[in-house]
């Protein structure tokens, strides 16, 4: 084998390796060369999308990585077989999980333990060998040679870079010669960085921002000669050194790694001796029929027994037990818990209480979730009680072994603004220019968004990314679009390992301080590893929080899941758009869905959280179903016998599981042949491939005597679907709890909205339009009180108390002072609660000035008291004396603080609670007679031109149907909220004032797109300031000035 | 041991624009062997191209080892290595 490059860094090296993967692989196929290693820093990140890659390119691909080894050294390690493999994942997981906080660093003795399989190389310049040759320390350098000689054997090899500089002149020379006296084989590597010269400023950019430090205080290692380079470039540079460069090929031919990828590997679940999985999964369904269904009837046992032979057949006993025992384990405990997703769609899921969705009820198709077909491995994903999610996870650390369980990692990667900040910061460009060139950047790639800037309304007007100084700048930062940037938990994704999860997948800390992959879903999934989502859902917080309250407050306790599925009254609240704090219908978009769809009645449900979605309203499947859900258009199939799999809604495709009915009714295709066909259809497919997909649909319905054409015309519905269907039983295991919200919000105000209050942040709206709400649903809010509020939102005679959390500033050691000093007795005075509590003074104002201490004293005599007594508190040495040492009160705050009256509570209160609790600041303002407030929308008529004032709470741009931008603005004036709809044209004259936040006066046309869903078709945003008013009268009051306009 | 330099000196290269020979305080010194040539990098943030560098063994009245640095369109000699 000709020179084969041992040594290279891609950037999966975090912010020291400049080439992706491919360019890497571009570069050694261009070069001919027939194997390449991948050895990045402490990680096999990379390495699985690395072996795959080069694989299907025809080169041999090379595992391992450069680990830090103690002394601040550094080892090339080198994957030989399964075994090496093993040994390296075990190697780096000691190595991180060892030095928590640190650096990741292998000692000699992790090196010992976990030698089997590896080759070794003495490394870098920072190699142990290389330092000690090139210091002079001879003797020691010899006895490190011992060492690793004594660890890897003939597998021991002396590493020797040439890259010739200033610096370097001899070190490779000495290092030949002192490796020759040892009798030690030397190999040639040439310390890869990036794919082609000309990537060696990258490199440098990346170092400088992962050491956090200005690029031009970078001094060593500037070479530009880490780049891959070809065999007659090593062979010149080692022409005297012949050996080193054969013993690349030679060290190729001993790394034979073959990695049995998509090999399922399943977590083993204990189970009682003389039990097999497969029995006791089969007795555990059986023990729950009778209880769902009654009776065991033929059919369900035909279901049960067909699902449980494909489980055993695809070997998934061993999961679905595990799940069972996590879900049952967490419902002993009183953690609510439960199965979304397609799992659903599984009788056994429902028989084992992993989901709550019945799977007969709603017509579900098990093989939408697994079949024998099916090449990716299905998962089973489980929301859980926010509160309790943590609970959970350690049970499963602690059955499973705290070294057989990670969470599942996810690659941060670079998008425009972090590019933006981090080389900006390493170019020392100054701070204004990084913040101006951020602003307005969401969510857009790094090499894109000054194509963006130029045709964004919102980013059109800036200049600054036209600038000619900047030029190189932004280059830089597309450079490094998608760059790695660290490892962090993906949410909720949870690895269990059938014995030792390290000798698969190498594991480390995440910041957060979990134990995480270094691969991230997508490998993990290729490595056969059954992964399961344990996510948190805070509305199953807000349920169970809501049921406390209930019971707590009336003494009634509610079964949820016996709730009235089509309640008048809640769904009567739904479609008069009342939906905010409620689960998956609270959006805009959602509220607007049921003025048009009008629901009552569970399935409604199911459809509005299927039908709104970008792939469905693009698709004008809404104008479809609508007339007819209404009667206004009779319901027609194109052909008899898509009637069964479509009658449910209305001859219209809604579900994925409709597909499978779809292929299955109409063209004889098996479910499982269905679902593949599906996927399929779902991802990106070449025009042969969809023909060929086509001949074989239009076959079989030809075959099952339907015309050809017929077959051709529901193809092409099938195809368009495909991209955008929603799975039927996810959509029904949330419309459960979306109802469940519903019913709660709707005959229980005050305690769901205290709940939803509690468990912020969460949904779609912030606190202060939730309580705006809560006050429109007829519930009081209180202010915050120390006698009275607690550390979340609570429920008093009907009220709710606003929480002490809430207080910006409010720390948990003041927080936790004041609750255990309650227990002790309520305060019965503002002397009282400062000689028993540790509230700083700025926080003690703060309270006052949101009224929180009014029950103890009036606010006129705040001032005085409070620095009377803060004087105390030092005296008697009691409370936080430090706290007021070097702070004195400043009288003009607590001045404020005590001038009673609304306008300055109502300020305080959306300064330091983020809230209206006393008035709406538009309370305030002597509005113009033309302008409408938003609880008045409904009476206007549609066409007819308003203006509104308010604050914005959000935008959206959710894709369209034709691919220009909508922009939707939602917006509030403390009677009500509005959804105002801007158009391009608009955006175009109004691009400065989008994404604004603050107060906006939108002038436009009412639009009704159905009985009550409104909108405002925006033809004019103007930014406003809310400003005091110079007012000597009693009515103190604002002014909303314009702050600019379109035109 | 090696000397810095840092003084412009007048060569002559090859095709490659390697030099093959150079004059440095007014002695022609003949380069007998390319030992190696290697580019570094310099402030490229201020759009500095990388510095180019060749080690040769070159002739005058006895051999020596040097250091040659192509700034823009001269060469400077960097160092002498003994």
């Amino acid at each position: 084998m000709s020179f084969v490059h041992l040594h290279v860094h891609s950037q999966y090296s975090f912010l020291d390796g400049a080439s992706p993967l491919d360019r890497l692989l571009e570069k050694a196929q261009a070069l001919g060369m027939s194997a390449l290693a991948l050895t990045d820093h402490n990680r096999l990140t990379g390495a699985i999308r690395f072996y795959r890659k080069a694989t299907a390119l025809g080169i041999k691909p090379i595992i391992g990585a450069e680990v830090d080894v103690e002394g601040d050294h550094h080892l090339t390690l080198l994957c030989k077989d399964t075994h090496g493999y093993s040994s390296l994942c075990r190697l780096l997981t000691e190595a991180h999980l060892s030095n928590r906080g640190r650096e990741p660093q292998a000692t000699r003795e992790m090196l010992r333990k976990f030698r089997t399989g590896l080759v070794a190389l003495s490394g870098c310049s920072r190699g142990e060998v290389p330092v000690l040759v090139r210091r002079g320390k001879i003797e020691e350098a010899v006895r490190a040679v011992c060492f690793y000689r004594d660890v890897y054997g003939d597998d021991f090899f002396i590493e020797l870079i040439s890259h010739p500089s200033q610096q370097c002149i001899s070190n490779s020379y000495w290092l030949a010669q002192f490796a020759r006296q040892q009798l030690v084989p030397v190999v040639a590597t040439n310390n890869v960085h990036y794919a082609d010269r000309e990537d060696y400023a990258v490199k440098e950019l990346l170092n400088a921002i992962g050491r956090n430090i200005p690029v031009d205080q970078i001094k060593d290692r500037r070479t530009t000669e880490q780049y891959l380079k070809s065999s007659e470039e090593m062979a010149c540079l080692f022409r005297d050194l012949p050996d080193a460069l054969a013993a690349t090929g030679e060290i190729a031919s001993r790394c034979n790694l073959e990695l049995e990828l998509g090999k399922p590997r399943f977590p083993r679940f204990d189970i009682p001796a003389g039990e097999t999985e497969y029995g006791l999964l089969s007795r555990l369904a059986y023990e729950r029929v009778l209880a769902k269904y009654g009776s065991l009837t033929p059919d369900i046992r035909q279901r049960i027994e067909y699902e449980l032979d494909t489980i055993n057949r695809l070997g998934f006993c061993g999961y679905f037990l595990v799940v069972w025992d996590i879900v049952r384990w967490a419902r002993e405990r009183g953690i609510r818990c439960q199965a979304r997703g397609s799992a659903a769609d599984s009788l056994v899921v429902y028989l084992l209480d992993i989901s709550i969705v019945d799977p007969i009820a709603h017509d579900l198709l098990f093989e939408r979730f697994m079949h024998p077909l099916r090449r990716e491995l299905p998962d089973i994903d489980l929301d859980i009680d926010r509160k309790r999610r943590e609970e959970v996870r350690d049970y499963i650390a602690q059955k499973y072994g705290t070294d057989n369980v990670a969470c599942v990692a996810t690659i941060n990667t670079y998008m425009a603004r972090g590019a933006i900040r981090d080389v900006g910061k390493a170019l020392q460009v100054p701070q204004e220019i990084i913040e101006e060139a951020c602003s307005g950047i969401h969510y857009l790639s790094a090499s894109q968004f000054r194509e963006h800037a130029a045709s964004l309304p919102e980013l059109k007007k800036s200049t600054i990314y036209k600038r000619t100084e900047l030029d190189s700048f932004f280059k830089l930062c597309a450079v490094i679009d998608g760059f790695p940037k660290h490892l962090s938990v993906h949410l909720g994704g949870l690895l269990i390992g059938g014995g030792r999860l390290s000798d698969l997948v190498p594991l480390e800390w995440s910041s957060g301080g979990d134990i995480i992959s270094q691969y991230d879903k997508d490998d993990i999934e290729q490595l056969g590893l059954v992964k399961m989502y344990v996510l948190s859902l805070p509305t199953l917080t807000v349920l169970e929080d809501t049921l406390a309250d209930i019971r707590k407050n009336h003494g009634v306790s509610i079964d949820l899941d016996n709730i009235p599925g089509d309640d008048p009254a809640a769904f009567a609240m739904l479609r008069d758009g009342k939906a905010i704090g409620t689960f998956q219908l609270e959006s805009p978009a959602q509220r607007e869905m049921a003025g048009r769809l009008l629901p009552d009645r569970f399935e409604d449900i199911i459809v509005s959280i299927s039908l709104v979605r970008p792939g469905p309203l693009k698709s004008n499947m809404d104008k479809i179903y609508l007339p007819r859900r209404h009667g206004k258009e009779s319901v027609t199939y194109l052909h008899p016998k898509l009637k069964n799999a479509l009658e449910e809604t209305l001859g219209v495709i809604l579900y994925q599981e409709q597909v499978l009915k779809v292929a299955h009714d109409l063209a004889g295709m098996s479910y499982a042949e269905a679902d593949g066909f599906r996927r399929a259809m779902t991802h990106d497919r070449t025009t042969e491939e969809m023909e060929k997909m086509r001949g074989s649909f239009i076959t079989g319905a030809v075959r099952n005597d339907v015309s050809e054409d017929i077959a051709s015309q529901v193809f092409e519905q099938l195809a368009a679907f495909a991209a955008y269907g929603f799975c039927k039983a996810h959509a029904v295991a949330y419309a459960i709890i979306a109802c469940q919200t519903l019913w709660l919000k709707c005959h229980y105000p005050a305690e769901f909205f205290a709940a939803v209050l509690s468990n912020q942040p969460m949904g779609y709206y912030p606190p202060r339009v939730l309580v705006a709400e809560a006050r429109r649903s007829g519930v009081k809010i209180l202010p915050p009180d120390v006698n009275h509020s607690d550390d979340c939102y609570t429920v008093e005679d009907g009220a709710i108390r606003v929480s002490l959390k809430q207080l910006r500033g409010m720390s948990e050691d003041a927080l936790g002072s004041i609750l255990s000093a309650r227990m002790r007795g309520s305060f019965i005075s503002l002397r009282d609660f400062v000689l028993r509590t540790n509230v700083s003074q700025p926080t003690m104002e703060n309270l006052a000035r949101v009224g929180a201490f009014d029950s103890l004293c009036g606010r006129e005599e705040l001032q005085s008291q409070l620095l009377i007594l803060s004087g105390l508190r030092q005296k008697t040495g009691r409370g936080t004396m430090s706290l007021f040492e070097d702070t004195q009160p400043e009288p003009v705050h607590t001045m404020e603080a005590a001038n009673d009256n609304r306008k300055e509570r109502m300020l305080a209160e959306r300064e330091l609670l983020s809230l209206s609790i006393t008035a709406h600041p538009l309370d305030y303002v002597l509005l113009d007679a033309g302008i409408t407030r938003m609880k008045d929308l409904y009476k206007s008529e549609t066409g007819k031109r308003v203006e509104i004032v308010g604050s914005v709470i959000r935008y959206q741009t959710p894709p369209t149907r034709n691919g220009n931008r909508v922009v939707y603005v939602i917006m509030e004036d403390g009677t009500g909220v509005a959804d105002v709809t801007v158009f391009g044209d608009v955006q175009e004259k109004c691009g400065h004032v989008l994404f604004r936040e603050g107060w906006l006066r939108v002038t436009g046309k009412v639009q009704r797109r159905g009985p009550k869903a409104l909108s405002i078709i925006a033809d004019n945003l103007y930014p406003l300031s809310l400003e005091p008013a110079d007012s000597d009268g009693p009515q103190p009051e604002f002014h909303l000035n314009s702050v600019g306009s379109c035109n | 041991m090696a000397r810095l330099i840092g003084e412009p000196v007048e060569t002559h290269t090859d095709r490659d624009e390697i030099p093959d020979a150079f004059i440095w305080r007014k002695r022609l010194y003949r380069v007998v062997e390319v030992l190696s040539c290697w580019q570094e990098s310099v402030d490229w943030w201020n759009e500095k191209p990388p510095r180019f560098f060749v080690r040769v063994n070159a002739r005058n009245t006895s051999y020596g080892t040097y250091e040659l640095c192509r700034l823009g369109d001269g060469w400077f000699l960097h160092r002498v290595l003994d």
